[in-house]
């Protein structure tokens, strides 16, 4: 295979001014496990969809990776098929794809074969010079975990992902989640990854920090003058995060009986948000400012007392009960799980941010499958009025509640106490409400598409960096050990809850401890 | 219908839907408070128009459209307070129509001024409309104003007050200056002085001449931008000709370019001479004379950054084209060619020295595109006026 010569180009200045159009230099894309879920649902309907808003540049191909035997037709077939039932934007314009999929390519391999490495190695070169790409790939890691490092170590081997250097094409990674199990395998997977490549080659998605309302999140605390004076303990009673689903594990049994939902999404998605909502200003919204700061809140993360944990711990699994009107099996008869599996299906934690501006005010996550509803929000709670005016209608009287919805319907709501038209004083919440689709008229893009879209440009912000993976773990692992003391010791406590509703009584309890109350979301 | 698609505007109007505009048919809503201070303004008393009574009539407008919507909240939106002014009922009709394809993307109050020829005495009058635009499922509706305001030749005086009125406060205010044939004093005296983005249609200029008036126009409005719809039609052939020198080219051939060639749609001269001012800008290329050629183009002799020579020329021709009107544009740099060129309205191909040709997409904007587009961060692009400065010395060097 002829080598191509990559000399250090010179900047091309006709980049000057198309700054807003925030399109990437001609790259390849390669999908490790390209067969699976991941690309037909998600990413190449986030990438035909950038196509379809002109954000990827002419020159751009997809080369599919996985263990699957077969050509790139029926890898094009396929990947249509997923763009038809999954792309934001539908229907499929038939000419643009005939145009889009001229670029899709397949390669069989195994991860962890050079052999393998050196047939993707001499494919990507010759689709790059038949294309005239420069040399600039992407690796996205859609593979099961175990294959994070043979895949990272087969791409070293191939020399396939050079350090940074400039004027110099750019090899980047996408890793996705989980990120190790506990504190010790994320940080031998972080130490295995940083002998091949540079932390900013990596890019560890959480696809929750590609919505919009969590990047809104900065600009609704940083941009508006009058929230960030309110957002300190002085004025926040306390904060709900709630992160809840519909579903159980559909299919996932295996995977879920090892991960419960402390790690599938407590760790990563309901820990970013925190940081995020939680993190002092960034002297810049650039990648490292931003991760600087959502650092900091992680390692401030008070670690549980063992005299506290039972009051500030609750986990539950759920039985069977009813979703939507439909009658739903509990965890335990789920295919993959274990008839007496100890896996909570539901977690919720009250923990505390040992810092000057959070100091003493409660945090509530809580999380769980099988919930009545999907959503995630946060709700910031204010504290009351210091003196209420109104006598015995004072009870009318609510405190402000500030909720995000990250999902669905993305937007913000306050609520405030507001006087009843009429001649007696009645006093009743109203609520204030902005939503992404009512106010811009507009749905926002899908998480995939912006996060792919930043790794192509080397935006690195809405990326977890590998010192807050390795924070988050190490304060979730601490539960993790005192569940396994817990479960050595034949006392483990896992209440069921019935599929439907909000989780066992003992969450609701712990907030009930405190004079609070589950805001229903 | 894809679920993932908004469904079209609907546009609750006070006029039956395919009414013509004339003066009998604004009678449902026509403010008989403004007219009669109209004509209070007509024996030379002040004038004072009731716009209290516009905002009551778009408050219970919104109000039926929660009644009628049935699905709870309807969220009143404007990110724009959006002017713009049409001459005469047809143009009025097509910016109704603009208006109709924008609401869905962007919420604006937009506030059309008409000044009708045909329109005798002299009254002023007004009509509300609303958009409604449902998403999937029914539960968001986004629901967007418009007011349109008439007046005969000479009422343009007034329009600058009933904007000022009408503006949703803490909301930005666009002007959208189309209609080549409505008063300067208008913009000048009126408009310019709410407008924090005034946008233009340079593929309307009819003569490159009138870049000069708008690079006046221009020097003007500083420090707020000028966005210009012909310059966003250029964007797709810009992005795919910068995309050539994308590594592993890089900017090397640009440096020692020889000669450009950029092939437009007779009449399309304005365009053809914002794209060589675009490469001369950020080339550095001096200008230094130009003559013009026998097929009717232009030829510009032009000083690189390094002292050496660049020949520039404007070639009108046939061909199929959008209204961006440019067929080609072909850089020399050495030996080596580097060309997009059109193939279809929608359709191009793309050369460069290490690889072979390639046909790629061509994108086509509408212009309800092209207007949401100026309204956003692609409204603030501030080479566009470098490059308007730079085609004005072009053109003065004739």
């Amino acid at each position: 295979v002829e080598k191509i010569a990559v000399p250090a180009a010179l900047p091309n200045p006709l980049r000057e001014g198309l700054v807003e159009e925030r399109i990437p230099e001609p790259a390849t894309m390669v999908i490790f496990g390209a067969s699976g879920d991941l690309a037909r649902r998600k990413l190449l309907p986030a990438l035909y969809s950038l196509t379809r808003d002109r954000l990827l540049p002419a020159r751009f191909a997809v080369l599919g990776f996985a263990r699957h035997a077969q050509d790139d037709d029926s890898f094009r077939e396929e990947m249509r098929r997923g763009c038809d039932e999954f792309a934001r934007r539908r229907p499929v314009d038939a000419a643009l794809w005939s145009a889009f999929a001229k670029n899709l390519f397949y390669q069989q391999g195994a991860y962890d074969d050079p052999a393998s490495f050196q047939r993707l190695k001499a494919r990507l070169e010759e689709i790059e010079r038949a294309l005239g790409l420069p040399g600039n790939r992407v690796f996205y890691l859609s593979t099961p975990p175990s294959a994070f490092a043979p895949v990272i170590r087969s791409l070293g081997q191939a020399e396939l992902a050079p350090k940074p250097a400039p004027g110099k094409p750019f090899a980047r990674v996408i890793i996705e989640k989980p990120f190790g199990v506990d504190l010790e395998t994320a940080r031998a997977l972080n130490r295995q990854v940083h002998e091949i490549l540079d932390e900013r080659q990596i890019y560890r998605i959480d696809h929750y920090l590609g919505k919009e309302t969590v990047q809104n999140l900065i600009v609704f605390r940083f941009a508006n003058g009058i929230f960030e004076p309110l957002w300190n303990n002085r004025f926040v009673d306390h904060v709900q995060i709630t992160g809840s689903e519909t579903v159980g594990v559909e299919g996932r049994g295996g995977y879920f009986e090892q991960a419960g939902s402390m790690r599938d999404m407590v760790q990563n998605h309901l820990l970013q948000v925190l940081s995020l909502m939680a993190m002092e200003p960034p002297v810049a919204f650039e990648a490292d400012g931003v991760r600087d700061e959502k650092l900091k809140v992680l390692k401030a993360l008070r670690q549980i007392p063992e005299s506290d944990f039972e009051r500030q711990v609750v986990r539950g699994q759920y039985a069977a009960g009813s979703i939507a009107g439909r009658a739903v099996p509990g965890y335990r008869t789920e295919p993959g799980v274990n008839p007496a599996s100890t896996t909570e299906t539901f977690v919720a934690l009250k923990l505390f941010i040992d810092s000057w501006r959070w100091a003493g005010v409660p945090f509530y996550l809580r999380s769980g499958k099988r919930l009545p509803k999907r959503v995630t929000e946060i709700a910031i709670h204010f504290k009351e009025a210091p003196h209420l005016l109104f006598g015995r209608r004072a009870h009318m009287v609510r405190p402000n509640v500030l909720s995000i919805r990250i999902q669905p319907d993305e937007g913000i709501t306050l609520n405030f106490g507001s006087k009843l038209p009429g001649p007696a004083l009645e006093i009743a919440p109203v609520s204030m409400e902005f939503r992404y689709g009512t106010s811009f008229g507009m749905e926002p893009p899908e998480a995939y598409e912006r996060l792919l879209l930043d790794c192509l440009l080397g935006d690195g912000t809405l990326f977890t960096r590998g010192d807050e993976v390795e924070a988050s773990w190490s304060w979730v692992s601490r539960i993790h050990q005192r569940w396994a003391a817990e479960s050595a010791a034949g006392r483990t406590s896992l209440p069921a809850y019935a599929a439907g509703s909000w989780g066992p009584e003992e969450a609701d309890r712990m907030l009930a401890a405190d004079g609070r109350a589950w805001r229903l979301p | 219908m894809s679920n993932d698609q908004p469904q079209n505007p609907g546009r609750v109007s006070h006029l039956p839907p395919g009414t013509p505009l004339g003066e009998a048919q604004l009678r449902p809503r026509d403010l008989e408070k403004a007219r009669a201070n109209f004509e209070r303004f007509a024996r030379g008393e002040p004038i004072s128009v009731d716009v209290g009574e516009i905002e009551r009539e778009l408050g219970s407008l919104w109000q039926q459209a929660s009644h009628d919507g049935g699905t709870g909240v309807v969220g009143r939106a404007a990110l724009w307070n959006l002017v713009i002014p049409a001459r005469g009922r047809e143009a009025l009709a097509r910016t109704k129509a603009l208006i109709d394809e924008i609401a869905p993307a962007l919420p604006v109050r937009a506030i059309l001024l008409c000044l009708d020829d045909a329109a005798g005495g002299a009254d002023l009058s007004a009509t509300i409309e609303s958009h409604v635009v449902s998403q999937p499922g029914g539960g968001r509706i986004v629901y967007s104003e418009e007011i349109s305001l008439f007046g005969p030749p000479g009422a343009e005086a007034h329009f600058g007050a009933m904007v000022r009125a009408l503006q949703v406060p803490g909301v930005r205010t666009a002007t959208l200056w189309m209609d080549a044939s409505m008063p300067s004093t208008l913009l000048v005296r009126e408009l310019l002085p709410v407008t924090r983005r005034l946008i233009v249609d340079t593929s309307s200029c009819t003569a490159p001449m009138h870049l000069q008036d708008l690079e006046r126009l221009a020097a003007r409005t500083q420090p707020r931008p000028v966005a210009d719809l012909g310059w966003l039609r250029l964007g797709s052939f810009r992005l795919l000709f910068a995309g050539l020198f994308d590594p592993p080219v890089g900017g090397a051939p640009l440096r020692a370019a020889t000669k450009l060639v950029v092939r437009h749609r007779a009449g399309g001269d304005v365009s053809a001479l914002l794209i060589v001012a675009w490469l001369g800008q950020l080339l550095g290329w001096r200008p230094l004379r130009s003559s013009e050629t026998p097929d009717g183009g232009l030829r510009f002799a032009l000083e690189r950054a390094d002292g050496g020579s660049v020949e520039a020329l404007m070639v009108p021709g046939p061909g199929a084209c959008d209204a961006s009107a440019i067929l080609a544009i072909e850089l020399q740099s050495g030996r080596d060619e580097y060309v997009v060129t059109r193939d279809a309205i929608d359709e191009a191909h793309v050369q460069l020295p290490i690889a072979p040709p390639r046909a790629v997409k061509l994108d086509g904007y509408s212009d309800a595109e092209l207007c949401e587009a100026a309204l956003g961060p692609r409204g603030r692009d501030s080479l566009f006026a470098q490059c308007l400065e730079y085609a004005g010395r072009l053109w003065a060097l004739r």
